[in-house]
């Protein structure tokens, strides 16, 4: 039964779940994972196209940054013993295709879809940092800290795709809005599903 | 997915959130409970204040440091008291009674209560699951410190499903009984809730850490044989069910060959997919450097 649950001691590692607000962390966490991974998976697909030219390294080293994202929500979700979204199979795929596609669209192309993930993101951060805030920041302090920690790598991300041009890409606003719809939709379905 | 309970399923929040008495969350509880029953207006009050109308149990355990004691315990005691009577009477209202009687209260406390027993099924395994939750707790601790081996993941499995099931033996008479009344559409939610935390608990102390779609292949796939070897219990008449752990463990050992099917299908997938992006570049470089020429 979910309630009796919270008072579990989580094992393997040393997070307490003693008084966690569940159905508020799972969503965040899940969300989050469920984001971190398909950046992952973007910057998987546009580095199989432009891996070889020559943003083949900026997109490398935001692709790296992203990993470590991951691997740090493995561990939190592993710690806070949430689940994971079962819709993971799909963005693996929608991910590397949006990446790929993008690129396709040539250098610009691919930093104009960098900025607007990126942007979705960041916004998305700062309203998981605001609720954070309004439940306990002294409870989340550790939670909270590494969400703003992403939060600035992501802004990072994005202003390094304005400064490649990602403006100048072909039909810049159609991209950027069609984009940002898509990662609201992903928002919505990962944070319940 | 955490599902709202609707009222008559209260008994069941009871037994579950024992050791949350006094947590805040019990406010939408106690407002629901003023509509069902209107002798105990009391319920509106948070569980903290001491004073209240109603007589006081102590001396029972469990009390917190109030010696007033909530609905909800209450319920969770006159539940407890009443499976002592289940082998006789079945999951059923005149069991509850009995163990109302047993406590010291009227028979009508039954009247709290669904007609059909339902509470009393829930609050089993609730139970148990608990139970389940501590013993598997308490093996982590001897692992840890040393005093015991780490076991391997399927004999961990098929411990874990032996011990969840051979708590039914008592009640195993009824136990048929009690799964088809929790396939009554009003009791899915909260049993499909109980069986699907069990088999978390279960993953979480075998030490499963996917956070993948694994994390689903590997639960479905032990609701499976746990509930195959539920069925498998109800019919067997083996000297101390052995029939039933031989089944078990087959189901393990399939589902662990299973698990390493899965992986040479992944790999194989994997270098398809590899294959197939590795001619759309060069086919697309070649394009490229085509139209340069």
């Amino acid at each position: 039964v979910p309630a009796g649950r919270v008072s579990l001691r989580c094992c393997s590692t040393r997070v307490s779940l003693e008084g966690v607000n569940r159905p508020v962390i799972d969503r965040i966490i899940r969300v989050d994972h469920a984001g971190e991974y398909g950046a992952n998976r973007i910057y998987a697909g546009q580095m199989a196209v432009l891996g070889r030219s020559s943003v083949g390294p900026v997109i490398q080293q935001m692709w790296n940054q992203e990993k470590d994202h991951l691997k740090k929500f493995n561990e939190l979700m592993v710690a806070y013993r949430v689940r994971p979204t079962v819709l993971l199979p799909f963005w693996n795929v929608a991910g590397f295709v949006l990446g790929a596609g993008s690129a396709l669209l040539g250098k610009k192309g691919a930093m104009a879809c960098t900025v607007a993930v990126e942007e979705s993101i960041s916004d998305h951060y700062n309203s998981q940092i605001r609720t954070l805030m309004e439940e306990d920041p002294e409870k989340y302090k550790e939670l909270l800290q590494v969400i703003k920690q992403f939060r600035d790598d992501e802004r990072e991300h994005h202003d390094i795709g304005l400064e490649h041009d990602a403006e100048a890409a072909p039909a810049y606003s159609v991209l950027k809005t069609a984009i940002q719809l898509g990662c609201k939709a992903a928002i919505f379905l990962s944070e319940r599903i | 997915v955490r599902c709202q309970l609707s009222p008559p399923h209260r008994a069941l929040q009871a037994s579950a959130v024992l050791r949350r008495v006094s947590d805040e969350q019990k406010e939408p509880l106690a407002s629901s409970s003023q509509q069902q029953f209107d002798s105990h207006p009391t319920n509106h009050q948070p569980e903290q204040e001491p004073q209240g109308p109603r007589p006081s149990y102590t001396g029972q355990g469990g009390q917190e440091s109030e010696d007033y004691e909530s609905e909800e315990q209450l319920q969770h005691r006159i539940l407890t008291a009443a499976l002592e009577f289940v082998p006789e009477h079945g999951w059923t209202a005149e069991a509850i009674a009995e163990g109302a009687k047993t406590l010291g209260l009227s028979a009508a406390a039954a009247g709290m209560f669904h007609s059909d027993g339902s509470e009393l099924i829930l609050h089993f395994v609730s139970q148990c699951n608990t139970k389940l939750s501590e013993l598997l707790e308490q093996e982590q601790k001897l692992v840890q410190l040393g005093e015991a081996e780490k076991k391997p993941t399927d004999q961990f499995l098929r411990d874990a499903v032996q011990a969840r099931l051979r708590m039914l033996i008592p009640y195993i008479e009824k136990w048929p009984q009690a799964l088809s009344i929790l396939l009554l559409p009003h009791n899915i939610p909260s049993g499909l809730n109980l069986l699907t935390s069990m088999i978390d608990d279960i993953w979480h102390y075998a030490g499963d850490q996917s956070t993948d779609f694994n994390w689903y292949t590997r639960r479905a796939v032990l609701t499976g044989i746990y509930n195959t070897t539920e069925l498998v219990m109800m019919q067997d008449s083996s000297p101390d069910f052995e029939d039933t752990w031989r089944f078990l463990e087959n189901r393990v050992a399939d589902a662990m060959n299973m698990g390493s099917t899965a992986n040479q299908v992944q790999s194989t997938g994997e270098a398809v997919v590899q294959g197939l992006m590795g001619a759309a570049v060069t086919v697309s470089s070649a394009e490229t450097s085509r139209a340069v020429r």
